[in-house]
């Protein structure tokens, strides 16, 4: 049975005004892998951002379907291919100026999960729209501690000056909880770890955890009824400022609830991150680590990872690579910058098959934490040197808990919207919605 | 920011759509060099029938590409009313960009000047009449740097949690901005922590025999009996609660927290797990960390007012320190005598070492000095370069900055100093003699070849790229941050034209490239001859007078016509002929900074009176920090209605 009959039945389910909700991702899981009884393994969801665009000629592979060749720049994942999707053809046409002139990266940078145009402005009226992710997280909220988590490798803010115009928060931000408020990220792998086991964890004496959760909660009771008596005397933009405090105090008041009803444990063997590495590689692949064990821990189901901002200007001397990314963009086809960006891209890939193999390596019932998870890799820029918004680089990792078939090349047509590829995956989720950005369907051909 | 360029008929302003940036630059040249054609235009007689040619098709009788409609402006007025798009419009027919290139009509050069000289005479006066208004700065959120100065000040420890809490987001150029500071539940949840940590480090410092913390002698009469311990607790909170609110406390409100104090703690007989709760609840509270100034009619942007003394004070504090205010302030403010004393409290105020917080804060980022910390030069290249090294550039460019903030020099000093701060590691950088130790000291320079901050190696390595200078950077700085106008971005899906480095040669003559493509020059030649002005500073700032073997040549001619040899040249013509830009450009940021929020049309006024000011004293920085803190939006504030 595909996806969209899962789907058709649920909503008929609801259609039908029945008293008993099926749960969502019971919904969402076919026959087969109900049968071999995966149903207690949730499906997860991950976005990695890679910036600038990528060189195409070595990024696209040959060939369609299950035998496509792979490419130079994708040729770390080949041992990982039977789990993996290349996905050709799709767009990000909210990035494009379309009447607000310069701005591409931000605007890349803005768009990749929210498939919105961002309000150009320096400040005032930051305009957006939410972010695929945050759809799921708020149809997840309280199944698991954190309805969802946002990482970062970029940690050092710049003086406040952004791409043309643009105010830095489209910059830095992927994911967006509604039109106005970004979600920051995370950028310290220990502060990830200690967020994701800030209630203690299962060791943690009891006594004192339930002490220190008590005094949260009074103080969080304490915040709530100061923010409610001034609700009343604020003029139209501060009230959203409190509003996003009210639901900041909300939050965590269900997480502190969550935390108390079930602490979790640390897998064995796990070590604790000791801060921010200074190496970008051992960063990155912290993160990555920090991804796995969030998901492993079923901490959260629903990740975003800014590898690098658009517009980033980091060099790569691991790789050689002296000059920075983003000059070395625009490239205009000179032979060395060609062959630089494409060690980028290569390392970039190389980087991101480290998470993919540590998705891998933790099993999860007959199969493994990639088996039931989803995680996009890509960008929203195609052509760095022409800052085109098509033709993205988008990969695909993991299984999606038997609702995606891997191991294949999908070429879809030109300017086939990047969010269509969102209703879907919001769909295996079980967390669906209409429509996202400039969405105008599922994309079909994942199953 | 203002972020506009000089084109041929004038002023081109650059903004987007939905937010107007107003130049307000050189409005009397403007007028100048507009008086014949544009100036005495009519909107019916001249500019409408252009708009009926060129325009309506699109975007007139019935027809609006892009939701935009024409034919609703039939007066000047109408303009004015929708001076927002008309800023846009005439942004876009000055750059070409409308009517769309392929359109069988388009306007010639002569149509294209009048209608965009037109309207920017026409806004002008508009702005120049408009009723005055101190506009609206949304409620700000402590940032990081405020949130560690203001524990600092509270709780005498030194908390940073700048590696713990989400970056904050930028606006303009600065990261104090009300309407970016966004609050989530990560940061929510660091509120919390921090609170948490905070707490137990201040109840936790070891109590030694004697005088008793920083702390207790803030809040509490020492030794502490048990029989007055009730009264001695509820003296700290009102104290504790005053500070951190930064305003009066109600009674009740003393109360309320008293109670929670004792609900949250079983035991409720030590008095230090009822402080610590005090201190958690404060600091997680919006009235901490925000920083409220509350209106009567809050929805109505008519109801302009006069801020109160403690809301002037903690803009006053905010803008100088960073931080929030001190007893004296709250103590002025109570009394109501803080404007009587304005001048000396700002004196007093520049005078603390808390002040190094603007210092840091605005230069950090009016001049991009924070920008430090990412620009990473080629080790091999420049092995000289160390992070240490670094940090003594950045100290030079603060020490340079606050000399003339706090001796009260003349503003264009920052951009003439012959004499500057340096220590052992930077003077071998310079190649000065005699300066021992990494001690900073003042010194006079010989010469004028590092003369002001466009002499810092801090500046002339943060528009380097890593193995090489950047004479487009240095360019765009200077525009950007000296002069204040910032050329606009390239269009969109053209390249920006980055050097090529194999080309042989000088990066002169790579960079003659730009002038070869018509869009590329007619911004390049601003930033270009600029830029090519400092290669005589390699991408760490050291002195060179060769580049791939062959001699710098660093003289040239702006766009304005203006010739020099090489940079002193160039920085004196900064701080004579083009100072008026300078100084506007300064005093703009710096009215930006203090305010939180972006500038509008209707702070051209405030922002020209500021600058008469400085005029009438010589150009000193006392002036500049003064003419903010009177200015009418620094002083009072508005409602604002639902958009």
């Amino acid at each position: 049975m595909g996806i969209m009959n899962q789907l058709s039945r649920r909503t008929f389910l609801r259609g039908a005004g029945t008293a008993i909700a099926l749960p969502a991702l019971e919904a969402m899981i076919p026959g087969k892998a109900l049968a071999a009884g995966n149903v207690k393994f949730p499906t997860r969801m991950a976005f990695v951002y890679i910036p600038n665009g990528v060189i195409q000629k070595d990024w696209n592979v040959k060939g369609e379907g299950p035998g496509y060749r792979m490419s130079r720049t994708l040729q770390p994942l080949e041992k990982h291919r039977e789990d993996l999707l290349v996905l050709s053809g799709l767009a990000h046409e909210k990035a494009e100026a379309n009447g607000d002139g310069a701005g591409d990266h931000a605007r890349a940078n803005a768009t990749f999960l929210t498939a919105c145009q961002a309000r150009k402005t320096s400040g005032a009226d930051i305009r957006l729209g939410v972010s695929v992710d945050q759809v799921a997280a708020k149809q997840l909220a309280g199944k698991t501690r954190l309805p969802s988590l946002e990482l970062s490798s970029e940690g050092v803010r710049l003086s406040g000056r952004c791409d043309s115009g643009y105010s830095c928060a489209y910059q830095f931000n992927l994911a967006w909880k509604n039109e106005t408020t970004p979600v920051p990220p995370e950028s310290n792998p220990k502060a990830v770890f200690d967020r994701l086991f800030a209630g203690g964890t299962a060791k943690e004496a009891s006594q004192e955890r339930k002490r220190r959760m008590a005094l949260r909660k009074s103080i969080l009771d304490f915040a709530m009824d100061d923010a409610k008596q001034l609700e009343k005397r604020l003029g139209y933009t501060d009230k959203r400022k409190l509003g996003e405090y009210l639901e900041s105090v909300r939050e965590m008041e269900r997480r502190v609830e969550a935390m108390e009803a079930s602490p979790v444990d640390l897998p064995r063997g796990f070590s604790v991150p000791a801060g921010k590495p200074n190496d970008y590689g051992e960063h990155v692949r912290l993160m990555a680590d920090m991804m796995a064990l969030a998901f492993q821990t079923d901490s959260t189901r629903v990740i975003s990872y800014l590898m690098a901002h658009d517009g980033s200007n980091r060099s790569y001397p691991v790789v050689g690579v002296k000059s920075g990314h983003h000059s070395l963009s625009h490239h205009r086809d000179n032979a060395d910058k060609v062959e630089s960006l494409a060690k980028i891209d290569r390392y970039h890939v190389t980087l991101f098959a480290h998470l993919v193999e540590r998705l891998k390596s933790i099993p999860e019932g007959e199969g493994s934490l990639l088996d039931h998870s989803m995680v996009v890799y890509g960008g929203a820029i195609g052509d760095g040197n022409r800052h085109t918004h098509y033709n993205l680089p988008v990969l695909m990792a993991g299984k999606g808990n038997g609702a995606i078939k891997s191991g294949r090349h999908l070429v879809y047509p030109k300017m086939t919207p990047m969010a269509n590829l969102f209703l879907s995956m919001l769909d295996v989720m079980g967390t669906p919605t209409d429509q996202l950005g400039d969405s105008t369907g599922r994309l079909k051909g994942l199953a | 920011m203002f972020e506009y360029r000089e084109g041929e008929g004038g002023l081109v302003l650059r903004m987007d759509w939905y937010r107007i940036i107003f130049c307000f630059l050189m409005a009397g040249s403007v007028a100048a060099t507009e008086a014949t054609g544009p100036a005495e235009a009519s909107f019916t007689k001249d500019i409408l029938p252009i708009l009926e040619d060129h325009c309506y098709a699109c975007h007139g009788d019935g027809e609006q590409k892009g939701g935009l409609a024409l034919d609703g402006f039939q007066t000047e007025k109408d303009v004015h009313h929708g001076y927002k798009i008309w800023e846009q419009i005439r942004k876009l027919v000055a750059a070409g960009e409308m009517p769309p290139e392929g359109r069988k009509k388009r306007p010639n050069g002569e149509e294209r000047d009048l209608l965009t000289g037109w309207a920017r005479h026409s806004l002008d006066d508009f702005y120049r009449t408009a009723p005055p208004d101190p506009g609206r700065v949304t409620v700000r959120r402590l940032n990081r740097n405020e949130y560690n100065n203001v524990v600092r000040d509270l709780l005498f420890v030194d908390f940073r949690p700048d590696n713990d809490f989400p970056a904050d987001d930028t606006g303009y150029g600065f990261d104090n901005i009300g309407d970016v500071l966004s609050m989530s539940p990560l940061l929510m949840e660091k509120y919390l922590d921090a609170a948490e940590a905070i707490a137990q480090t201040v109840v936790e410092i070891p109590q030694k025999p004697g005088p008793g913390t920083a702390f207790q002698k803030a809040y509490f009469k020492l030794p502490l009996a048990k029989d007055t311990e009730e009264a001695a607790f509820k003296g700290f909170v009102a104290k504790f609660m005053r500070r951190a609110y930064r305003r009066e406390i109600r009674a009740e409100e003393i109360d309320r927290m008293m109670a929670v104090s004792k609900a949250a703690v079983d035991e409720a007989t030590s008095i230090h797990a009822r402080v610590q709760v005090v201190i958690q609840a404060v600091l997680v509270s919006p009235h901490f960390l925000f920083r409220w100034e509350l209106d009567g009619a809050p929805s109505n942007p008519k109801a302009i007012r006069r801020l109160n003394e403690y809301e002037l004070a903690s803009r006053l504090a905010f803008f100088i320190w960073s931080s929030g205010p001190d007893d004296r302030l709250l103590d002025l403010a109570a009394k109501g005598t803080l404007r009587k004393q304005l001048e000396a409290e700002v004196r007093r105020m520049l005078a603390d070492p808390k002040a190094e917080a603007l210092v840091r804060n605005f230069s950090g980022q009016w001049l991009q000095l924070r920008d430090l910390d990412i620009v990473r030069p080629d080790k091999n290249l420049f092995p000289a370069y160390t992070t240490e090294l670094r940090d003594y550039m950045r100290q030079e460019t603060e020490m340079l900055f606050a000399d003339v903030l706090r001796g009260n020099r003349p503003l264009t000093e920052l951009l003439t100093a012959r004499y500057s701060f340096v220590n052992e590691p930077l003077a071998a950088l310079y190649g000065l003699p005699n300066v021992q130790g990494k001690a900073f000291r003042k010194v006079t320079l010989e010469g004028d070849v590092r003369a002001g901050v466009l002499g810092h190696a801090s500046v002339l390595t943060l528009t380097s790229d890593p193995n090489r200078t950047s004479p487009v950077k240095r360019g765009k700085y200077v525009l950007d941050n000296i002069l204040g106008t910032p050329p606009p971005p390239p269009p969109p899906n053209v390249p920006e034209l980055e050097e090529t480095g194999e080309i042989k040669g000088t990066m002169r003559e790579q960079m003659a490239k730009h002038s070869t493509n018509a869009v590329c020059a007619s911004c390049h030649k601003k930033m270009d001859p600029i830029g090519f002005a400092f290669e005589n500073f390699d991408a760490i700032g050291r002195y060179r007078t060769d580049d791939n073997g062959a001699p710098v040549d660093a003289g040239g001619q702006l766009d304005s016509g203006e010739s020099f040899k090489n940079a002193a040249e160039l920085r004196v013509i900064f701080a004579t002929k083009k100072s008026d830009l300078f100084i506007r450009c300064v005093t703009e940021k710096m009215l930006t900074f203090a305010l939180g929020r972006g500038l509008e049309y209707y702070d051209k006024r405030p922002v020209d009176k500021i600058i008469d000011r400085l005029e009438g004293n010589d150009g000193k920085s006392f002036h500049l920090v003064m003419g903010i803190v009177e200015s009418l939006p620094f002083d009072m504030k508005r409602g604002e209605a639902a958009p």
